[in-house]
């Protein structure tokens, strides 16, 4: 496939064009102003369609150098007006999975005083194009489709969002303090379940098909030219060079192995609090929880985002939990990413996006921790 | 690494002595995070640990929080700040921790914005004392209230709609220590799982009733919170109608009893006297 070129820096025209074809999704800013001077208006309704229900803020958490790289007021909403459209960010607060693993999703609705009233939700999804996908954000994607595609007992709600849905992502020249991408397996530059993948390059933007979906947005345009190629790979280097922090993920999945008990569990885990942040802002977290909602004989058996760090999370019925301590729940979280899931499906369930790091309440780093278990396991 | 501060010197030097002498199981303060404007909470155990804590206005958490966890680490050294040895005091009056297994560190506080910056109780004072701030005049909160009352809800809605029930405003708090919180609660669910603005309202206000009496106004949750919900206002407006109603500034005074557990036979209130 032929890669394209986007001349100049104006991407009005090729947004208006995405508009026409789909729904279209991008990072947008914050709608609602800032505290307290906020007019009563009816821009936001309390509806609880998943997309239109994320949420954006204003740098004032105490990471407060950190978040010019994080512009904290975008999310990926649905655009209406190509000058809602903000590539001008990092990663945006919440990731992408969002539009793919809704907060709440309803399974069936059920009358109460009839239980054979069961009334499925259908699974349909509306044509969707999603712009600006940070190639980590997306390569997660590829972690959720071994868990939610799985030949024997695939998701419908997940299948049909994700087959409705073209990913534009847009590429990382300038990697932020606490990406790490390159450390997992991923690049500033990947291209791991988008259809196109533009880069900027100064004056233009370079637009590299990777499927046929993709290049049928971009096939009216100038073809590149092997300078805007070279360019664009000289971008990659500079990128992948300017994130130092490496780890060896293979030796750590052995070491975790025999380090299930090891002492240096206690010390990671002291200053975690057990919020459920970093697995709420982790692109590739997919931890669900399923609970019926009834009112007034009417119900609904839904699906919620659910967080191991929370003591719920694996507690029985019987009110035995094995996993009592947050020193066990979050060793559980590292477990996951780095032993288990990798022994199931061949990768580590991180992307390195670096969200993790940055909203932790306890400024835990995730490459710190990585360290230190690969230092003193055995 | 910036040069230590005078009371950043004073406070590893003690430190190491006190692990040394072996006087404290661990020195509970912070360490640097990686990331510019980060601490981390940190229980220095070893005298080498001593030359890892740090001490400046980005140390955003509440170190009382951690206090019942570690009970069971034995003595324990904290450093303490106007907020976070106030918030010793209402653990000590609320049987979480135990004031002779604490030995107070006491420091002011980095942060100038903080109304309390000089510890309420200690058993040593590290550096100078900051000054004290002026009455808080909670102008903040007057000028919320003042909105006419349909703006006022529209807006804690719009804020409160965000929260995405990561919890970490309830977990940073050292008030919340109950063993099972409400919503966690299945059988009955006082609170749906779903972040829709209905159940995260109810969240909000049962965790801001709570509160009363209790909070001291730390910050740590709306710091904490990855959104940016500015919980304060809703935690302030509780801490104002405290103060208004039973004189009580949380956290202050070691011997007066928790306001909302007390009975006064000259309460103004008939109905209790």
């Amino acid at each position: 496939m032929k890669p394209r070129i986007i001349p100049g820096k104006e991407l009005n025209g090729f947004i208006k064009g995405l508009m026409e074809r789909a729904e279209l999704y991008a990072p947008k800013e914050r709608d609602t102003s800032p505290f307290p001077a906020n007019p009563a208006s009816d821009e936001n309704p309390p509806a609880l369609d998943a997309a239109e229900h994320s949420a954006g803020t204003p740098p004032v958490n105490g990471n407060r150098e950190v978040s010019q790289f994080f512009r904290d007021t975008t999310e990926f909403r649905h655009i209406t007006d190509p000058a809602q459209v903000n590539l001008d960010h990092l990663n945006t607060k919440l990731p992408l999975k969002e539009l793919f693993l809704p907060r709440r999703e309803v399974m069936f609705t059920f009358d109460t005083d009839t239980p054979e009233r069961v009334e499925p939700v259908e699974a349909v999804a509306a044509e969707r194009i999603v712009l600006g996908a940070r190639p980590c954000d997306a390569a997660a994607l590829e972690m959720f489709d071994r868990v939610f595609l799985d030949e024997a007992t695939p998701d419908p709600y997940y299948r049909a969002r994700r087959e409705k849905t073209t990913i534009i992502g847009l590429a990382c020249n300038e990697p932020g303090p606490a990406c790490f991408c390159t450390a997992v397996g991923g690049s500033p530059h990947g291209s791991a379940a988008l259809d196109l993948l533009l880069v900027d390059s100064g004056d233009r933007y370079l637009a590299r098909p990777m499927t046929a979906k993709g290049e049928a947005l971009v096939a009216h345009l100038p073809e590149a030219t092997a300078p805007d190629i070279e360019k664009a790979a000289g971008l990659e280097q500079e990128a992948r060079a300017a994130m130092k922090f490496t780890s060896d993920t293979a030796a750590l999945q052995e070491k975790l192995k025999a380090g299930f008990d090891h002492k240096a569990w206690d010390e990671i885990a002291l200053p975690c609090v057990n919020c459920g942040v970093c697995t709420y802002v982790c692109p590739t977290c997919h931890c669900f929880d399923v609970t019926d909602e009834e009112s007034h004989g009417r119900g609904a058996r839904i699906r919620t985002w659910d967080s191991c760090q929370f003591s719920l999370f694996t507690r029985h019925a019987s009110g035995h939990n094995p996993r009592p301590t947050g020193r066990d729940r979050l060793r559980n979280r590292m477990m996951h990413k780095f032993r288990y899931f990798p022994a199931v499906h061949g990768t580590v369930l991180c992307v390195g996006c670096g969200r993790c790091i940055v909203e932790c309440p306890s400024g835990i780093d995730l490459r710190e921790t990585l360290t230190t278990l690969q230092e003193e396991l055995e | 690494m910036p040069r230590p501060t005078a009371v950043e010197q004073q406070l590893r030097a003690r430190a190491r002595e006190l692990l040394e002498k072996r006087e404290v199981a661990g020195v509970l303060g912070f360490r640097a995070g990686t990331l510019p404007g980060t601490c981390v909470p940190f229980l220095a155990t070893e005298p080498g640990d001593a030359d890892r804590l740090v001490l400046n206005r980005d140390c955003a958490a509440n170190l009382a929080a951690w206090l019942p966890r570690l009970r069971h680490r034995g003595r324990i050294a904290v450093v303490a700040r106007g907020p976070d040895s106030r918030s010793i005091v209402n653990l000590v009056k609320e049987n979480q921790v135990e004031r002779d297994r604490l030995h107070i560190i006491g420091v002011a506080d980095p942060d100038d914005t903080q109304p309390v910056r000089n510890p309420v109780v200690f058993d040593e004072f590290l550096g100078e004392r900051a000054p004290d701030s002026p009455p808080d005049d909670y102008a903040d909160i007057r000028e919320f209230e003042a909105l006419p009352p349909a703006e006022r809800w529209q807006a804690l809605l719009d804020e409160l709609s965000r929260c995405i029930r990561c919890y970490a405003c309830r977990q940073v708090c050292p008030n919340c220590y109950c063993p099972t919180c409400f919503v966690d609660a299945s059988r009955p669910a006082w609170v749906g799982r779903t972040p829709d603005p209905s159940d995260n309202v109810l969240f909000h206000m049962v965790r801001a009733i709570h509160m009363a009496g209790r909070c001291v106004e730390c910050g740590a949750c709306a710091k904490a919170c990855p959104i940016g919900i500015p919980l304060m206002i809703i935690n302030r407006k509780v801490s104002l109608i405290v103060r208004d109603r039973f004189g009580s500034v949380p956290g202050t005074d070691p011997d007066a009893p928790l306001p909302l557990t007390a009975f006064d036979s000259e309460d103004r209130e008939e109905f209790i006297r």
